[in-house]
């Protein structure tokens, strides 16, 4: 984990807590204020791909992903870069997420 | 004086989890997998082990990476569920074996294995998600657990070969408790997956099957392998079957395996193999 990583990290690792997620879910510019601009709008569009290149652990990225009922298929996708359904062309059962 | 009655390998996969949170047992799309755990959940039902002892890895959960510990044994009586993010599951508290826990731990420590010892912190999905699948929840649990978190998210993670050693010494230490106590060992991960980067989405059944045999017949090779070896044929996230060689390292040599099921649905290799 690199240490850019870590203050993005601790504020993904902070959504375990019910509290913080309802902050950010009702109030999320206020949740966020620890945070940088860039680290800002990367959450604010869920960019997955730019939020794991600039070294957001995948275990942190998925309680964002939880607070916003994205499923671990759709955070795949995004890494490679297509969409949903065409990940799920390529998965043996598509219907098992 | 305590001892292993066997071992189980299997997955972690947090969908595991939410399959069974929602009932979905007699899912076409689910089916493959309960069924292929009905053996474990019967031999866990008919030897009636006191103690599962869980070599699992937490998820950035239990442990941040401000202090990610390579290997860390709970020594609490009880332990939380942990919210991941979508809440607690509706499942009773862990109950642990601290006795046994701490004795392990000073027979770790005397045999050069220097612990992390951790209480009263939540667990995630790395133990519960399979153990729903063996072992029921009501009215509760039938037995203790004892976790043993290892660290394969912080790189330089633990040696293959390190993990084969501790599960020998985990061994050493169960059998010199005087009291007279079944233990089953449980290692966790994999199997062949990557979440991150260009190639996720990758798997490799002919891999996953070599595996499964080799873990059988012949752990010390799979020990000798680096953790880039794994990560190169399982994927980066599949590298985490390194602890089902601390599950391995801890059964006889000649242990034989009595039961496996393979599913592979999604992104990660589905797999649960019993040992006895």
């Amino acid at each position: 984990m690199s240490a850019k990583g870590l203050r993005l990290n601790r504020f993904l690792n902070g959504l375990v807590h019910e509290k913080n997620r309802k902050k950010f879910l009702d109030q999320p510019e206020e949740a966020m204020q620890g945070l940088s601009d860039a680290e800002k709008d990367m959450v604010r569009r869920l960019d997955w791909k730019a939020l794991m290149d600039y070294g957001a652990s995948f275990f942190c990225l998925e309680k964002l992903a939880r607070a916003k009922g994205v499923s671990n298929p759709q955070m795949v996708a995004a890494f490679r870069g297509e969409s949903l359904e065409a990940f799920l062309k390529t998965r043996r059962v598509p219907g098992a997420r | 004086m305590a001892r292993i009655i066997g071992g189980i390998g299997t997955s972690h996969v947090p969908t595991i989890a939410m399959a069974f949170d929602k009932g979905k047992q007699n899912d076409p799309d689910w089916q493959p997998l309960f069924k292929g755990y009905e053996a474990v959940a019967k031999w866990l039902a008919e030897k009636k082990p006191d103690v599962l002892f869980f070599c699992f890895n937490d998820h950035a959960t239990t442990f941040f990476f401000d202090h990610y510990p390579t290997f860390a044994l709970g020594v609490s009586a009880e332990y939380r569920i942990a919210d991941e993010g979508l809440g607690v599951r509706k499942i009773p508290r862990l109950k642990g074996d601290a006795a046994l826990a701490r004795h392990i731990a000073r027979s770790l420590v005397e045999d050069e294995f220097d612990l992390t010892l951790f209480q009263d912190l939540p667990i995630d999905h790395g133990l519960h998600s399979p153990l729903t699948m063996m072992w029921p929840t009501q009215p509760d649990w039938p037995g203790k657990v004892i976790p043993l978190v290892v660290n394969v998210l912080q790189h330089p993670l633990p040696k293959p070969s390190r993990c084969y050693k501790l599960g020998q010494a985990i061994r050493r230490a169960i059998e010199s408790y005087p009291e007279d106590l079944k233990v089953a060992m449980v290692g966790t991960g994999g199997l062949s997956h990557q979440m991150i980067g260009e190639r996720a989405g990758f798997n490799d059944e002919k891999w996953d099957r070599e595996f499964l045999d080799l873990i059988e017949k012949d752990p010390e090779r799979l020990a000798k392998m680096t953790i880039d070896d794994f990560a190169r044929l399982g994927g980066n996230e599949g590298a985490e079957v390194i602890m089902w060689l601390i599950m391995r390292g801890a059964l006889r040599k000649d242990a034989k395996k009595l039961h496996q099921n393979y599913y592979l649905p999604m992104t990660t290799a589905m797999a649960v193999a019993l040992f006895e």
